[in-house]
């Protein structure tokens, strides 16, 4: 197929090129390229501003966007040049699209230098968004806690609807994932702790040092990690979709407390669902444990019994007090990510993101908190 | 008018969701180069229709051919091909959010031509012109108006250069001026570029400046009951329905 535009020089001042047939994006394909390429060495010989070009548009049948798109771009390098530019033939029809675009200096903006900022001003923003974050988190905090109290005297008027759901959807469609977890970390824990303790012929007391390990640390941690990533992310997702949406606008501006109701459930929900998971990893990671201690030859009876020497009630409870908190702050921060979502679709996905991550650095940190508080108090 | 006049060709074409019929049996041709716009109140099935001419939803039953090429059958490579020669103009704009205005327009010519990226970028500051929005070309959706998100996606929907395009709504929600200006470079685009419309509207004054062929839906007639020039309609139609529509009668004055 002939190229729809062809180069021609008569001399070394006068050139013109030449359209033909269909000229739209898709013939215009290097012919494009060449044709510039071609006028930039025709400029730099002698002096560009006696050099004129002439576009032969009569032998066209038809023209797209893109073929003006290219008249225009010969036609800024011909001038800016200084050199003469006309186009001759062209269909009466089309003389309306070409004074479409005028001026057409507006087509080619100078390219502006993105301003890098140094490292201290880098350092300087980066301190900033930290402060506002933990500003945002303490008025939320603050928020939450008054709208958890009004909810406490208005016990009728919580959205209890919302708060099942959460809770069937954070509670009992967990359970399955941390039931295998639960069981699988029980199996790994007994498993690596017995092969060093049978060195000193300790295997027996690796039965209590798993049940204990696993109801105060343990048990509560896995079931954390995991409501991060499962609820915490659904939370944020779908408030953040409420928030892209303008719903919950809708609710502001309707002078309701979106705290009140969409955090407030949900959060109860975690409060509910956290230690219930908990004691279920609890006794699943337990049972696998003794499963496994089978293999070393201890049988149930002694691992119960060693078990019961070594956790009493307070253990228990301790872990379910701490998972209690993991609730709070799982529910809380994936709602606070979804609050703060921006605007797009890619926002509720870069919350979600931020949901587990908060999650899980917030979870590390209650949890050293409760560490420290139980040396201290022995609970 | 013969088979080469067509732009889209229906036949007998049934729009519905699984056993919910929306619009029944519909035969009509849209010519080339023609504005052509498609009225009914709400929930008749306008939007529905429009998917379903370029391909977005099966159709119930029935036929669409774009030039002459069954998009209803067609599938693979062939399909894309016949995709590539329309544009569309979603309700809402549907720009894509993580890119400005210009990687918007200009994300469909690095997938179809082989133009380099200056090039690409010069046309696709040509579409964004032709609507009003070159100097909002570094901007994101997010950042802009819902009125130019509109005209920033009809700048898209022309990015190849497509013989035909379909715009639903594209004037709902402009102020009029833009609105006014909207309605030009339509007119502009097709009487100079021959590109033809296929408009989802219901806005009478933009309709009665720039369709050259209306047709009328009804949700319970599930078809068409008016078909020509809107200024005719307007003056003479008989059937009620029409002329309440087209003379803006309130349901209760006109029963």
């Amino acid at each position: 197929m002939a190229p729809v535009a062809v180069w021609s020089q008569a001399d070394a001042s006068h050139a013109q090129v030449s359209l033909s047939g269909a000229v739209n994006v898709y013939s215009l394909a290097g012919v494009w390229t060449d044709i510039r390429e071609k006028q930039r060495l025709w400029l730099g010989q002698g002096n560009a501003q006696s050099h004129s070009l002439v576009f032969d548009a009569s032998k066209v049948r038809s023209l797209d966007g893109s073929a003006f798109a290219f008249l225009i771009d010969v036609q800024e390098a011909q001038q800016k040049a200084g050199g003469q530019f006309a186009i001759q033939g062209l269909d009466p029809k089309y003389q309306p699209l070409l004074h479409e675009f005028d001026p057409i200096n507006n087509l080619f903006p100078v390219p502006t230098p993105k301003p890098k900022s140094s490292f201290v001003v880098s350092v300087g923003m980066a301190a900033q968004d930290l402060i506002e974050d933990a500003r945002g988190l303490v008025s939320f905090v603050g928020h939450l806690s008054a709208d958890l109290a009004w909810s406490i005297r208005h016990i009728k008027q919580v959205r209890w609807g919302d708060f099942v759901n959460a809770a069937v959807e954070a509670g009992i469609s967990a359970l399955p994932i941390v039931g295998l977890v639960a069981f699988l970390i029980g199996v790994i824990l007994s498993f690596q702790a017995a092969i060093g303790m049978q060195q000193f012929g300790a295997v027996s007391f690796v039965g209590p040092l798993a049940a204990l390990g696993i109801v105060r640390e343990m048990g509560p941690l896995i079931t954390a990690i995991l409501l991060a990533g499962r609820s915490s992310a659904a939370f944020a997702a779908e408030i953040g979709t409420m928030t892209v949406n303008s719903e919950v606008d809708a609710l502001v501006t309707g002078g309701l407390s979106p705290i009140r109701f969409l955090v407030v459930p949900r959060v109860l929900a975690g409060i509910l669902v956290a230690p219930i998971l908990t004691l279920f990893a609890d006794i699943v990671s337990i049972f696998s444990s003794m499963l496994t201690m089978q293999i070393y030859g201890i049988p149930f009876i002694n691992f119960y019994n060693g078990m019961l020497a070594a956790v009493d009630v307070e253990d228990v409870l301790s872990g379910l007090v701490k998972a209690t908190l993991f609730g709070v702050v799982v529910s809380a921060m994936g709602c606070l990510r979804g609050m703060q979502t921006g605007t797009g679709a890619a926002a509720v996905g870069i919350s979600a993101t931020r949901a587990v991550v908060s999650s899980i650095v917030m979870i590390v940190l209650v949890d050293g908190i409760f560490a420290y508080i139980s040396y201290r108090t022995g609970f | 008018m013969d088979a080469l006049d067509k732009a889209i060709d229906v036949q007998n074409l049934t729009v519905g969701y699984g056993s919910k019929v929306l619009l029944q049996n519909l035969n009509f041709s849209v010519a080339n180069g023609e504005i052509f716009v498609i009225l009914g109140g709400s929930g008749c099935g306008k939007s529905s229709l429009l998917k379903n001419l370029f391909g977005l939803y099966e159709p119930l039953a029935g036929d669409v051919l774009i030039e002459g090429q069954n998009i209803t059958s067609a599938r693979g490579a062939e399909r894309q091909k016949i995709m590539t020669s329309f544009g569309v103009m979603y309700q809402q704009g549907a720009l894509f959010g993580s890119m400005n205005l210009l990687d918007n327009v200009t994300l469909f010519m690095e997938e179809y031509t082989q133009l380099t990226r200056d090039q690409m970028n010069l046309l696709a500051r040509c579409k964004l012109d032709l609507v009003g929005l070159l100097p909002y070309e570094t901007y994101m959706p997010s950042e802009i108006s819902g009125g130019m998100q509109k005209r920033a996606a009809i700048a898209r929907a022309m990015a190849l250069d497509p013989k035909i395009l379909f715009l639903d709504e594209p004037s709902a929600g402009l102020d009029p001026i833009t609105s006014a200006d909207l309605d030009s470079t339509i007119l502009d685009l097709s009487k100079n570029l021959g590109f033809t419309f296929v408009i989802v509207s219901h806005e009478l004054a933009s309709i009665y400046s720039i369709a050259d062929k209306v047709i009328m839906l009804d949700k319970d007639a599930k078809g068409i009951i008016a078909e020509g020039d809107p200024k005719t309609l307007r003056d003479t139609s008989k059937d009620p329905r029409v002329h309440q529509f087209f003379n803006r009668i309130m349901s209760k004055d006109a029963a």
